[in-house]
């Protein structure tokens, strides 16, 4: 068990590096460079190639991509993300007070599709082809369909403009926060909901639910005793892929609401061509991809004894 | 009359219905438009809904009915571009990959894999960063994002058929390995990357929307859905109808989509390819449910 643990840590461990040497090479690949980019801001058009050569050299930027590659992956084990193009501030300064937003965004979100998908799931398969099974199918077809910032369009529409109930952007308590967290958590709420409802009806058709029901359980004991806990790995492996999936909900998201996080300097980065900014965020987004994912595993690796052994053998 | 019943049953037509009608009202869009939809006239701004104007004129006196018609257009050039382009490089390296085997097939997948760690949409961000803003980088980007999936799948379905016995014969009566892949392996990896990619379409409307949106896509006069819809969310409070409008239109063509994806998954179309082919195996299928039925009736009268 512990020796599969380190080596899908190490496994991890190389794929952040492999995935972010590629991002490394394909932005310093970018036309225009930085040094250029650099001398423009300092001095304006004017700014002659002996100056740009000289920031250049500053930077490093002559050297063979592999050396400024490994030079920036240990400057950023250290926290020294480098400058950013846009703000002229330290980007882990940037990232410290982003941050904190970003993951509030996604827990919300996280814990709200995790709810409403467990529920929406469980009434679907109790109803078992009635009406409610139908409305929550159409709900979480169209939910899967929408676009995100339709999403918080209709959600501002409706409570902030009608309604007059919540605010429309900004960070002020609680209520602030409603908006946001329901517009990202739509859509892996129906898709969750979805795998929810599929793989219950699947495993009652299985010899333990019959079981079950020879003991002289009722339905929805069987439903929740029996199957209920054997869907737990298709639906942790789904809830992993859609939680990074939410990443570019947040992006939206911040950009509608007008919050402050990484997805929304993402989205500034690239509008500025701010390269250093962009590089950042992608090894951020890198990290926290495979992190998830080898969460997941490790999660579901605990929770079924089948996969537990199966590795460790 | 009931095989005749049965072949409409098996291809999701009402489902189909909505692609073929966004499909035709892009095609046919320049005859559909009332007005040019990048036509802007200040003495008829935000207007409501009237014979003139059916959804009405925007901010800048736009008719918005041309501009919705305009922008699936836009949408459907921009996402077949795409496919075909992300099909054709996917199916060329994950065949490859599959075929040759080796160290190459290795290399290939370990980028395949990498590529595949990152959300598409994450990829085209960055690509975009790096291109700069506008259409034809968006189309690069999104191409760029989305051939990785293509290709693993080819992979994985060259893999399996190379293991196929016909696959040896061939090769021992002396075809070449060109012949052997075009001819034998290549019409199973299009028949399942084709379902796939239709599938698939309504996720790239959804993308190219959401680049639009965030304004790192189609530029302003020409009419885009997400670009549109940014647009009215100025004017969301006294003209909500600007954001419903595109954003109605937008969803209706992704639900449509998704609707063929969840047929063609339940209904596992396995290789929906010409006609005759399909006509082939549905005869046989039933040819052998009557030798089925034909046997039970021996068995049930002996």
């Amino acid at each position: 068990m512990k020796s599969v643990l380190i080596k899908r840590f190490l496994l991890a461990c190389f794929l952040i590096v492999a995935a972010s040497a590629l991002t490394f090479a394909l932005v310093a690949a970018a036309p225009g460079n930085v040094a250029a980019l650099i001398a423009e801001r300092a001095a304006g058009p004017g700014a002659d190639a002996e100056m740009i050569r000289k920031i250049g050299d500053e930077l490093g930027l002559y050297d063979p991509l592999p050396l400024r590659y490994a030079r920036w992956l240990a400057s950023a084990a250290t926290g020294d993300l480098g400058v950013s193009l846009r703000t002229g501030k330290p980007v882990a300064e940037e990232f410290a007070a982003r941050i904190p937003m970003t993951a509030a965004l996604l827990g919300g979100g996280g814990l709200i599709a995790f709810l409403l998908s467990l529920t929406l799931g469980i009434a679907g398969a109790a109803s078992n082809g009635r009406l409610a099974d139908r409305v929550i199918h159409g709900f979480s077809l169209v939910g899967a369909s929408t676009p995100n910032f339709f999403v918080a369009a209709l959600l501002v529409i409706v409570f902030s403009v009608t309604l007059g109930w919540l605010p429309t952007f900004g960070t002020s308590g609680f209520q602030s926060w409603l908006l946001p967290w329901a517009t990202i958590a739509l859509f892996p709420a129906s898709v969750l909901s979805r795998v929810v409802r599929v793989n219950l009806q699947e495993a009652m058709s299985r010899p333990f639910a019959t079981t079950g029901f020879a003991k002289g359980y009722t339905r929805s004991s069987v439903l929740l005793r029996e199957a209920l806990p054997n869907i737990a790995i298709p639906y942790l492996t789904t809830f992993g892929a859609q939680f990074t999936l939410m990443i570019i909900g947040s992006i939206v998201v911040e950009t509608v609401f007008a919050l402050r996080g990484v997805g929304a300097f993402f989205i500034d980065a690239i509008r500025f061509r701010d390269f250093v900014g962009m590089q950042s965020t992608l090894l951020l987004f890198i990290i926290f991809f495979v992190m998830t994912n080898l969460l997941v595993d490790i999660i579901c690796m605990l929770v079924d004894p089948r996969i537990r052994r199966a590795r460790s053998a | 009359m009931t095989s005749k019943l049965k072949q409409i049953k098996d291809w999701p037509w009402l489902v189909l219905s909505p692609v073929v009608i966004f499909v035709l009202i892009g095609i046919f869009a320049p005859w559909i438009m009332q007005y040019n939809p990048a036509a802007q006239n200040y003495d008829a701004t935000l207007q409501g809904p009237s014979w003139q104007h059916w959804f009405g004129t925007d901010y800048l006196g736009r008719d918005i009915f041309s501009r919705i018609v305009g922008g699936a257009r836009i949408s459907l050039v921009a996402m077949a571009i795409v496919l075909v382009a992300a099909l054709a490089i996917g199916v060329t390296i994950g065949s490859f990959a599959g075929y040759v085997g080796g160290r190459v097939e290795l290399v290939l997948i370990s980028v395949i894999d990498i590529a595949l760690a990152l959300p598409s949409l994450v990829i085209a961000l960055a690509l975009i960063g790096i291109l700069g803003t506008g259409y034809w980088s968006m189309i690069t980007a999104l191409t760029l994002a989305w051939w990785a999936n293509y290709a693993r799948m080819s992979r994985a379905v060259v893999t399996a058929e190379l293991q196929q016995p016909y696959i040896e014969a061939a090769r021992v009566m002396g075809a070449s390995h060109i012949w052997i892949f075009v001819r034998h392996i290549l019409p199973h990896v299009l028949g399942l990357v084709v379902v796939y990619a239709s599938a698939d379409a309504g996720a790239l409307v959804l993308a190219i929307a959401t680049l639009s949106f965030l304004g790192l896509g189609v530029a302003p006069p020409t009419p885009e859905w997400g670009q549109m819809l940014v647009d009215g969310m100025s004017y969301i409070e006294e003209y909500p109808r600007l954001v419903i409008l595109p954003g109605m239109a937008l969803t209706l063509v992704v639900v449509s989509f998704n609707l063929l994806g969840e047929a063609f998954a339940l209904q596992k179309v396995p290789r929906p390819v010409r006609g005759g082919l399909l006509r082939k195996r549905r005869r046989a299928r039933a040819e052998e449910e009557q030798a089925r039925q034909a046997a039970e009736r021996k068995a049930a009268s002996a």
